[in-house]
């Protein structure tokens, strides 16, 4: 623990002075957004860490969520979620890069606003963003343009989420619903209700699309998660996950390449044979993706938990599975439904709830924080199968930091473990007050021009005072 | 609020409520009364009783004080106040390390037990907000507010518990008119 630590880049300057929610990185740009008590929506740059517009008139109450639509081309599209009940969908043409002159791009997606491309007949085509000059800064605010306002829940809407393509958006609420949205992307800024599904016993507090596929993942006030699916025409619930025993606050899912660290630059784990490693990694590969990306949650009752969908061509479900679906186990899943099972519950590091979790799909690194105003990074590893190994950690002072899990074979392979570690832990990371969000992206304040640096990522915290820390984490 | 829930409340005189004046001997009386069952750790309890002098920072706050910003808060349908009606006492309060484990943390937990009139007051959540937000309001961001209904004191505890404990939900109630006039009102008797 000690040779890792996180530290302080620069505070997003001016901060909300009312509490912020969530902090949402845009996924090409180096742009965060900050939603606020006060109703707003903040704009910053990562590059300068400093605030490029206010997003503000929308909504009547407390904004608490906000997700960035993917592949949109030389614009971007934010969809925020509000206690007034309602999802409003805001744009505006890429040109932060160039106003700044700031080396923004930073891959292929930031420089392709020539060729603009908002769906079939959208009136604003040829008004291309590179028509546009420095000169536009003093627009900014007006430039964030109100697409639509979704309405349909009946209370404080309380997450929002896009899926993969970019075609969806989920959003929920208090009300204990999820609605699914469909972007017909026809240039009149319609949304088509595709799903209502109400099967929580209470308020829903986050939505999360799977990376790749059309599969929500849900978190609720009544201490479950649950998985959603379309089967034919409808979208339902494929399975219900139980194990925490508090509110469940945030959800995340892994990456679809995602592989535990297995360096052996560690004193951890132990020695790992160098023959041994490639053949680890391999085998781990080979059971994720019969699986498919795993969830992790976090929670009131101070856990994060990591859960894993057994793969269907096995239907050695054991006790597990009758725990988690609450099925009995003669009973096997059919049609649609999957049986998900606690991969492991991450080391205990937060006295009180944790607000927020975040699943690095970079490096794999997993960041949480909470109402303790602790942030804390952990690390997944393999560990090689034979006992002695494991055993041989509990001479390590980490060892109560550590949680062993074991990947349960589907064939005839031998156990493949895993190991969740405590890299560092940052206590009163906004002093004394409560963090309501983390997030991984992409480090910006350095020239795109280090290579070296590329793939650094850096945290993104935001607490209840308004204000908003970047940090890095160093190794 | 139409109907009265407990029409004949046990009323307290507000001249026999604990004062700071006399607060050294109340306390110490109450804490015989081993009526702590319903609090995790009594043990930090009593040290940060003992130790509290440690925050050469500011005056510390100490549980008669908390008592005092909260004992004026009226009733929803009583024309008392929550001190006179028992719903808060002196010995129900406690203050604690947030982080016990962090020496310099400037974290600290103030733990309000509230025994509603009668077990099944459906008023206990607002009772419950009205407590939350008046210590959220009057104490340093330091503070960590925790209002739960003494165990055993009403019927649907629990679910109050959880509410009460449920920051995003307190914040939306807050951003609620109709819900922040009746807390409004409950206020108007603290001074």
């Amino acid at each position: 623990m000690a040779q890792s630590s996180i530290t302080l880049l620069s505070d997003l300057t001016p901060p909300s002075l009312e509490r912020a929610w969530l902090t949402a990185p845009h996924p090409t740009l180096p742009i965060v957004a900050t939603c606020s008590s006060d109703k707003t929506v903040r704009i910053y740059s990562l590059t300068n860490f400093k605030l490029l517009s206010t997003i503000t008139g929308g909504h009547k109450r407390s904004v608490r969520t906000a997700a960035w639509k993917p592949h949109v081309q030389g614009e971007s599209v934010l969809a925020t979620g509000s206690f007034d009940a309602t999802v409003g969908v805001w744009r505006r043409w890429d040109s932060y890069g160039r106003a700044e002159g700031g080396s923004v791009a930073w891959d292929s997606h930031a420089n392709a606003d020539t060729e603009v491309d908002v769906g079939a007949g959208a009136n604003g085509s040829s008004r291309a963003a590179a028509a546009r000059t420095g000169a536009d800064e003093e627009d900014d605010d007006e430039e964030w343009r109100f697409a639509v306002l979704l309405d349909g829940h009946d209370s404080e809407v309380k997450s929002v989420s896009w899926s993969a393509s970019g075609m969806l958006l989920a959003t929920c609420a208090r009300d204990k619903s999820i609605w699914i949205w469909e972007d017909l992307d026809d240039g009149d800024n319609n949304f088509e209700t595709v799903a209502v599904m109400q099967e929580h016993g209470g308020d829903v507090k986050c939505v999360a699309w799977h990376p790749a596929e059309e599969c929500l993942a849900s978190g609720a006030y009544d201490d479950t998660i649950r998985i959603w699916r379309e089967d034919l025409d409808d979208w339902g619930q494929v399975a219900c996950l139980k194990g925490h025993c508090g509110t469940v606050w945030f959800l995340d899912w892994e990456s679809v390449e995602n592989v535990p660290s297995s360096s052996t630059n560690t004193n951890t784990t132990g020695e790992m044979d160098e023959e041994k490693r490639p053949e680890l990694v391999k085998q781990w590969r080979e059971h994720h993706a019969m699986s498919g990306p795993r969830l992790i949650s976090c929670s009131d009752d101070r856990t994060v938990r990591v859960w894993r969908r057994l793969p269907k061509e096995g239907h050695a479900f054991g006790a597990n599975a009758s725990a988690t679906t609450g099925i009995p186990s003669i009973i096997r899943p059919t049609g649609s439904d999957e049986s998900w099972v606690e991969d492991a519950v991450l080391p205990h590091a937060h006295e009180l709830t944790i607000y927020a979790v975040a699943w690095s799909r970079r490096t794999g690194l997993v960041a949480s924080a909470g109402a303790d105003g602790r942030i804390v990074v952990y690390e997944e590893r393999l560990v090689p199968d034979s006992k002695e190994t494991t055993k041989s950690t509990s001479t390590n002072d980490d060892t109560a930091d550590t949680m062993d899990t074991e990947i349960t074979p589907q064939k005839s392979a031998p156990p493949l473990q895993t190991q969740w570690t405590i890299l560092a832990v940052m206590d009163g990371a906004h002093g004394i007050y409560e963090i309501n969000h983390v997030a991984w992206a992409k480090r910006a304040d350095r020239g795109s021009a280090e290579g070296r640096e590329a793939a650094e990522e850096v945290l993104v915290t935001t607490a209840d005072d308004g204000s908003v820390k970047v940090w890095t984490f160093q190794r | 609020m139409a109907e009265v829930q407990n029409s004949n409340p046990t009323i307290l005189s507000a001249a026999d409520l604990p004062t700071r004046s006399r607060s050294t001997e109340k306390k110490q009386g109450d804490h015989k009364l081993g009526i702590f069952a319903a609090v995790p750790q009594p043990a930090d309890f009593f040290s940060s009783d003992s130790e509290g002098d440690e925050d050469l920072l500011e005056e510390p706050i100490d549980e008669q004080e908390i008592f005092d910003l909260i004992k004026n808060i009226s009733d929803p349908e009583h024309p008392l106040s929550l001190g006179e009606l028992a719903v808060v006492s002196l010995p129900d309060i406690f203050i604690k390390p947030t982080l016990p484990a962090v020496p310099n943390s400037p974290l600290q937990t103030v733990t309000v037990l509230i025994t509603p009139t009668i077990t099944h007051c459906s008023l206990a959540t607002v009772i419950g907000l009205g407590v939350r937000v008046r210590l959220e309001q009057s104490l340093p961001p330091r503070f960590r507010v925790d209002v739960r209904i003494k165990e055993g004191t009403h019927s649907t505890g629990d679910e109050v518990n959880k509410q009460l404990g449920d920051k995003e939900r307190v914040a939306a109630a807050l951003e609620n008119g109709a819900l922040m006039q009746v807390i409004a009102k409950m206020m108007e008797t603290c001074q």
